[in-house]
């Protein structure tokens, strides 16, 4: 598609008064990190980028499933076949959607590692994940780096988002000084997940993201907002005293970056809804596909493709299925013990 | 009016089901343990050596406790106390 007026395309978002051709126009110059392109990251994206961002950092670890086809929005049965990342399929349809957007899809981790690189030239952090520790470690960096967030989070029929403006709102470890662990509260599998919640707490998270783009962060929601669709009840929690929470806060007030610094944070994460652990080496490493491949065809049935290596083995007489990628991380199916899938892991990959 | 305890989904099963529940009291702490005199499942999921667990936060009226007087802010009929986790999926 070619227009001589390239703002034209946005004619409708701009007669927005808080918009204009001003605000247009900076937000076609920004650039934005997405930290997941799942349930939440994939209605970001699609609004994002149909919005007319500048340049759109996509970063996700997983492929597309089936099960992920309900919700994630820019995924098809097609990417599903092809077994594709994410991050990857993402970004086909994100180009075909806006060519004038540049999209760079990355097929990764994020960790204490590498978040800061991936956010480092971005005006604004988007949280796309399905995780604490993730979210934990966006917090970090944006305050280090001093850039805007907008957390969303959506489980079973609920949802919440905030948004974080360093040194002017509450980060997110003022209001949540600890995150649920394991088994404390629902997960996508244990509680299911209702399409709708998703696409509205992104949605929510996305007009967050064109006011602080636009350059118009008067506009921007300063409290908690919860929202559950079943029970048709919607909160806006004052959470704006918080700030710093009196000195306390280790991140914002005392900038201390303990997720950062790699003082929390596991080298295991059971993933939501799946049954299933990711195993993360500590140092990255570059497999060699033939070679694992050929290791593992007398244990079980081996396919792979440039991105992934799929590995299905009985084990113990329970079967489990591997992904493994090229930087050495597995997704370890049928387990959500993440022992055992450290086990299973050393047991077939190595180390 | 009585005083209403908003119960998260994850805790509701906890709670014979219910999303809210009718208690009396002249503090949070007092109405919280009220909740889980009738609600005696609860106690494990809210408290932990007689402390609220930390990533339960609790707001009376979608205001945050800490920025209150903690377990010892005052209720009066009529206010809603709302039981919040973060929420993790996405």
């Amino acid at each position: 598609m070619s227009t001589e007026n390239p703002l034209e395309r946005y004619s409708r978002q701009m007669r927005v008064p808080g918009i204009g051709k001003a605000g247009q126009q900076k937000i076609m110059a920004s650039r934005v990190t997405l930290c997941g392109v799942g349930a939440l990251g994939t209605v970001l994206a699609n609004t994002l980028v149909r919005a007319g961002v500048g340049f759109l950092r996509v970063i996700d670890r997983d492929f597309v499933e089936p099960s992920n086809l309900q919700r994630q929005v820019l995924f098809d049965e097609s990417d599903v076949t092809g077994n594709l990342p994410k991050a990857e399929a993402a970004a086909i349809k994100l180009r075909q959607i806006n060519s004038t957007v540049t999209v760079e899809p990355v097929v990764a981790d994020i960790n204490r590692t590498n978040i800061e690189d991936l956010c480092k030239d971005a005006d604004l952090i988007l949280d796309g994940t399905d995780n604490f520790e993730i979210r934990y470690l966006i917090n970090d960096v944006a305050i280090k780096q001093n850039k805007p967030w907008v957390y969303g989070g959506a489980v079973g029929t609920e949802g919440m988002t905030m948004t974080i403006l360093p040194g002017e709102t509450p980060c997110l470890q003022c209001v949540f000084e600890k995150s649920p662990g394991p088994g404390e509260v629902g997960t996508c599998e244990t509680a299911g997940v209702l399409g709708p919640i998703v696409s509205l707490i992104a949605s929510m998270q996305a007009a967050e993201a064109l006011k602080i783009l636009a350059g118009k962060t008067e506009a921007v929601n300063r409290e908690l907002f919860l929202i559950n669709l079943w029970d048709n009840t919607s909160r806006r929690m004052k959470i704006a005293p918080l700030k710093g929470r009196k000195g306390k806060c280790r991140c914002c007030a005392q900038r201390q970056f303990e997720w950062l610094e790699g003082e929390h944070g596991t080298q295991t994460t059971s993933l939501c809804g799946r049954n299933a652990v990711q195993v993360t080496q500590r140092r990255a490493t570059s497999l060699s596909f033939p070679d694992l491949a050929r290791q593992l065809e007398t244990s079980g049935t081996v396919t792979a493709n440039k991105f992934l290596l799929k590995f299905a083995v009985t084990d113990g007489g329970d079967p489990y299925e591997f992904t493994v990628f090229p930087d050495g991380r597995a997704i370890i199916k049928g387990t959500d013990d993440t022992d055992r899938a450290r086990t299973l892991y050393a047991k077939y990959i190595g180390h | 009016m009585p005083i209403v305890v908003d119960l998260p989904p994850p805790i509701r099963e906890q709670a014979g089901g219910n999303s809210q529940v009718t208690v009396q009291g002249a503090t949070v702490r007092a109405a919280l343990t009220d909740l889980i005199a009738q609600h005696p499942a609860l106690e494990a999921k809210l408290f932990d050596k007689g402390e609220i667990r930390p990533y339960i936060n609790v707001f009376v009226n979608d205001e945050d406790i800490r920025f209150l007087d903690e377990m010892d802010t005052a209720i009066a009929d009529g206010v809603t106390i709302a039981l919040v986790p973060a929420v993790a999926g996405g």
